[in-house]
């Protein structure tokens, strides 16, 4: 070999090395100083009604201006999964109330996955864990776990990591919201306190019609009133007329959930361990969590059809006509999801009648009044990148 | 007393020189005899340690298990959730009640157990070296605390919890306790019972007499006994008689709640 040829390898070489540099790899040694761009996070609070709660904040990762924009950008932009092709956003879409409407959703690889993407509005309040089945405990940790599955955004870190290192700008976003000082300090947990950041701020705006009601600014229509008082059993007495539809149990408080875990009746089985999916037994692995999944918030319920951990409801309607059957008696089964309607004592055995058409269509138009078209509609959530 | 000291050295510095002779031997003795007039107001040494509050579940004196069958005179009940807000937590001592916690939730069924075990529910607190006489217990939420929503408290105050406050009576829910009972007789529960218990109405102190020796660190152990709860002067509660399996929604109809919270006392146990 000639040295002409070797001094031509040599460059070959070289130039490889650095192209493979640009793309996924971490950038290795010093990689980039940072240090001249300013840091000064500006303190970044959290709207909310006035009627809403204090918004829970994690002491490790207060929120920053600087924070919540670089999650934005990140929960918007598809560097995120394997192909670059789809983002936090692709199944969780602002006009959707951050869902993205299906039954399930579908992956990089058109693999679809088994459960429903849930609305992350108010999802700051969800502390009793994320996703159906509470198997993250808290955005932080939840933000890290789409990335690297294998059914939805089928990437690694280290190759996520690698592009945002290499990045022409999210090195500088990164120094700006955590002042890190080297592109080399871009990490998984930091892209995940952003994208949680950003996600915090997804709070309702106050001025969907329930709201403007509780206040006082607002009236109800008759059915819209009848729909409330069965929805949160306030008719007095509860007469055939406004029986109990049980509904706050489950999805109570300012948020319209708990974030508790139920088996909500949905499924016939045997034994527990006959349900499709566990869900929250999976986390826990107790049998008497199979079949139980979070109660989803109701707030702009009716933007994010279809319904319940697997969709199998495509209306509200449907819905209604499945709780209107009270149940199926599985033993883990949630009591006040047999207790709907209006109690009928034969002996000592009470039977609970289940909703007329008209109180079905009364809950409806409730639930109908929990839209926030001013949430969903919010410029400071939308896609950074339109 | 020290940092007074140093406080009055200081201002001693400052003004030194604007004083005559006369002013500075006043001020010397003043200055001297300063630290034996503080001595003499300064309380006795009193020392705290760490006081372990721990509640647990109970039925009919074993620990509560969640869907565990259980027997109520001739019919099978199982439960599924049981917690309670408790406030004034004190202890007693010399007829005074020192206080150790406004409110606290105490849940014994948590979403995040592993099994079915009910959970023990533990709190501590700082607590002066002494003999006690006694633990004084508020079931439920006292009415200051109970005429707020869980708007008007922080972040993790056990107020803060939106699921357990009902807007429909403008109060939180003091206790709710939930579950089956088996009435057609095939061993397996299938009629829902529950007791959601609210409103100032209901809410009630007692005291337990108990010598409580708080001398290094120190414990004690609370028991509810959900059998207890449900047994009113010697009787089960009629589970066949459909009034008796529910509290009413209803802030008008509060009769069951109270009757359930007023023998909380009844069903607790010092250990």
């Amino acid at each position: 070999m000639g040295s002409g040829r070797v001094v031509l390898l040599a460059i070959a070489a070289g130039v490889l090395l650095l192209a493979r540099c640009t793309k996924d790899d971490p950038a290795p040694g010093s990689g980039c100083d940072l240090t001249g761009i300013p840091y000064n996070p500006t303190p970044y609070t959290i709207l909310k009604p006035d009627h809403f709660p204090q918004v829970p904040v994690p002491a490790g990762n207060p929120q920053t201006a600087e924070g919540v924009q670089l999650g934005r950008r990140l929960f918007y932009d598809p560097i995120l999964s394997g192909d670059s092709t789809m983002s936090c956003s692709s199944c969780h879409l602002p006009q959707g109330s951050f869902t993205d409407n299906k039954a399930v959703s579908k992956g990089i690889d058109g693999i679809e996955g088994r459960r429903s993407a849930m609305s992350l509005l108010n999802i700051a309040y969800a502390t009793n864990g994320l996703f159906w089945d509470g198997r993250a405990a808290a955005l932080e940790d939840q933000a890290l776990l789409p990335v690297e599955d294998p059914i939805e955004m089928h990437a690694t870190w280290t190759q996520v990591v690698g592009r945002l290192r290499n990045h022409s700008e999210y090195p500088e976003l990164f120094r700006k919201a955590f002042g890190i000082s080297n592109c080399s300090q871009i990490t998984k947990e930091l892209a995940a306190r952003a994208l949680a950041q950003f996600e915090r701020i997804l709070i309702s705006s106050g001025t969907s019609k329930f709201d403007l009601f509780t206040n006082g600014d607002a009236e109800f229509e008759d059915e819209e009133l009848r729909g409330k008082l069965m929805f949160f059993d306030e008719g007095q007495n509860a007469s055939p007329a406004l029986p109990d539809a049980q509904c706050f149990h489950c999805h109570g408080g300012i948020t319209l959930t708990g974030n508790n875990y139920f088996n909500n009746g949905l499924d016939s089985v045997g034994a527990l361990s006959e349900f499709v999916d566990i869900g929250r037994g999976e986390v826990t692995k107790n049998p008497s969590d199979y079949g139980k999944f979070r109660a989803p918030t109701l707030r702009n319920i009716a933007l994010t059809a279809p319904y319940m951990h697997d969709g199998r409801f495509a209306t509200l309607e449907e819905v209604m006509a499945q709780y209107n059957d009270n149940g199926f008696g599985v033993s883990n089964e949630d009591i006040f999801v047999q207790q709907i309607g209006f109690p009928v004592t034969v002996g000592s055995t009470v039977h609970y009648s289940g909703l007329t058409a008209q109180q079905t269509k009364d809950v409806i138009a409730f639930l109908h009044t929990l839209t926030d078209t001013t949430f969903v509609n919010n410029p400071d959530i939308q896609d950074p990148f339109q | 007393m020290l940092t007074n000291g140093v406080r009055c050295f200081c201002l001693y510095q400052t003004f030194l020189p604007t004083l005559n002779m006369k002013h500075r031997i006043v001020l010397f003795l003043l200055a001297a005899l300063l630290p034996f007039a503080a001595c003499k107001d300064e309380d006795p040494v009193t020392n705290t340690n760490n006081f372990t509050l721990t509640f647990r579940a109970l039925y009919d004196g074993m620990p509560l298990e969640k869907y565990t069958n259980y027997s109520f005179g001739d019919k099978q009940v199982l439960y599924d959730k049981f917690n309670t807000f408790i406030s004034n937590i004190s202890l007693i001592k010399d007829g005074q009640e020192v206080l150790l916690s406004d409110i606290e939730w105490v849940n014994f069924t948590p979403d995040s157990a592993p099994d079915d075990r009910a959970v023990e529910v533990s709190f501590k607190y700082s607590v002066p070296d002494g003999d006690y006489t006694g633990l004084k217990l508020g079931y439920g939420v006292r009415a200051d605390l109970n005429a707020k929503k869980p708007s008007d408290y922080p972040v993790g105050h056990p107020l803060y919890l939106e699921t357990e406050y009902w807007p429909g009576w403008s109060s939180y829910i003091f206790t709710k306790v939930q579950g089956k009972v088996d009435l057609d007789g095939d061993n397996t529960p299938e009629t829902s019972i529950f007791y959601h218990c609210g409103s100032d109405a209901v809410y009630n102190e007692a005291t337990m007499n108990r010598t409580i020796r708080v001398a290094g660190d120190a414990a004690l152990v609370v028991e509810f006994d959900l059998k207890k709860l449900f047994t009113f002067n010697g009787q089960l509660l009629d589970l066949t008689v459909p009034s008796n399996q529910v509290t009413s929604h209803d802030a008008s109809n509060i009769a069951l709640g109270q009757k359930v919270m007023d023998n909380f006392k009844n069903a607790t146990i010092l250990q």
